[in-house]
């Protein structure tokens, strides 16, 4: 084994400068821009075409304002909290949106429960859909990866977390953005089914992601 | 900001006159108070020094902090190699994520949080592993041993003692290198000085013997 001396000898070294990482919010602003870019790439090919007509709906705009804030205040509290001297509580950033959104999913299911019309689920837009979905969380998460690769050693799940909310609020905008989903059932699977998927994903496979980008001295000594 | 309000307050006694009776009482003060916001100053320097490149900086800094990443390693680890390990692991990812240093804000707890978050991770480790595994003590490496499995005080084995007392000297030589010791008949050769048709011979009768002895003492 290495003793102390000669490990701090070693790294002193062998240093290199750094680049100091860019404030928290600079970090979530860029990451920001990222996602309005994918989501303009995406508006290219088309928006729903009751989008105005049903943005007058306050149940939806407040839904749809919701998530995006949900999008937004989640990727904030993950770069904050992805330094090692920042309080715990930012993870409450997002929760308020997080509970307006959920809300107004919920209000909708009980007060204007639209069943599926008489096609039932049509191919074509499920299809569609998960296009959408993977065009946006794909290249969303791996941003926020890489971005968020220093937290590795600290708390991985945390982040990871934080990190899977933002990218699943934003994909559900996205989602309400691009489609037309007035069944409650698709809204419900849209909008929940995806936040739980990619929440769930980012917890499951979050840590051995990390691993993957980690700072690479850390590797060596594992 | 606190941590703002802090440094302005470390500045103060540096740039008041050092002969005036007010500045010899705020730096008196100042070092009574909070001896470690000073190291907390230098070493956020420092630490902007390493992330520049200084190397001669980033050593004295690892030098300086290693004895209180030892302080906050012993209270969580006992083991004194354990605690060695765990302040390397902490000197690691200082390092891997120097760039996560933002030199405005105080360094203490930076490296608190870093120090906290690994010594937690090692003990969840230790833990995990200590559940699954379980360590070597000196009761089982006892039984690898051969002394440990020589059962002498059996009474069994006093039977075969006494017995093995009853044969010729020759033949007792030879059933004591080639089945207790185990040797092999040239080796046993080589070490009685007999020859080996001999010593089979010698074992033969002496194995005959051994078992009339014996059958005799289990019927009685």
């Amino acid at each position: 084994m290495i003793t102390t001396p000669d490990l701090i000898g070693s790294l002193a070294a062998n240093l290199k400068p750094v680049r100091r990482l860019r404030p928290p919010a600079t970090r979530a602003a860029c990451w920001l821009l990222l996602a309005a870019l994918v989501l303009a790439l995406l508006a290219v090919s088309g928006i729903r075409p009751d989008l105005t007509q049903r943005l007058r709906d306050p149940t939806f705009a407040v839904g749809m304002a919701a998530s995006l804030l949900t999008g937004i205040f989640a990727a904030s509290a993950a770069f904050l909290i992805s330094l090692p001297d920042r309080s715990r509580l930012w993870l409450l950033l997002p929760a308020p949106m997080l509970i307006v959104w959920l809300s107004t999913i919920g209000y909708q299911c009980l007060t204007n429960w639209v069943s599926l019309d008489a096609d039932g689920i049509h191919l074509g837009e499920t299809v569609r859909c998960f296009a959408t979905l993977t065009l946006t969380s794909l290249p969303l998460s791996l941003a926020m990866l890489v971005m968020l690769r220093h937290a590795a050693p600290l708390r991985p799940t945390t982040v990871t977390l934080m990190g899977s909310l933002a990218v699943a609020a934003i994909t559900a905008t996205a989602l309400s953005l691009f489609h037309d989903l007035d069944a409650t059932v698709m809204i419900l699977m849209w909008n929940l089914g995806t936040a739980v998927l990619i929440v769930g994903l980012g917890g499951m496979l979050g840590r051995r992601m990390f691993s993957w980008v980690a700072p690479r001295s850390l590797h060596q000594r594992a | 900001m606190t941590s703002g309000r802090r440094h302005r307050r470390g500045w103060l006694t540096l740039v008041g006159d050092p002969s005036s009776p007010h500045a010899a009482g705020l730096r008196r003060a100042s070092a009574d108070e909070a001896p470690s916001l000073r190291y907390d100053v230098d070493w956020s320097i420092l630490m902007a020094r390493a992330q520049e490149g200084d190397g001669v900086a980033y050593r004295r800094l690892l030098e300086e902090v290693t004895p209180y990443l030892r302080s906050l390693a012993a209270r969580r680890h006992s083991d004194a190699s354990d605690v060695e390990d765990a302040i390397q692991d902490v000197l690691l990812t200082v390092h891997a994520i120097r760039n996560t240093y933002d030199p405005t804000r105080p360094f203490g707890p930076w490296l608190v949080a870093i120090a906290n978050r690994r010594l937690v991770d090692r003990l969840r480790r230790q833990g995990r592993m200590r559940s699954r595994e379980t360590a070597l003590t000196a009761a089982h490496e006892t039984f690898p041993a051969h002394q440990a499995n020589v059962d002498a005080g059996t009474s069994e084995g006093r039977v075969l003692e006494r017995a093995l007392e009853k044969l010729p000297p020759g033949q007792r030589q030879a059933v004591r290198l080639l089945k207790l010791e185990e040797m092999s008949l040239k080796e046993a050769a080589a070490a009685s000085g007999a020859s080996i048709a001999s010593l089979k011979v010698a074992t033969h009768r002496a194995l005959r013997k051994l078992r009339k002895i014996l059958s005799i003492r289990s019927d009685a």
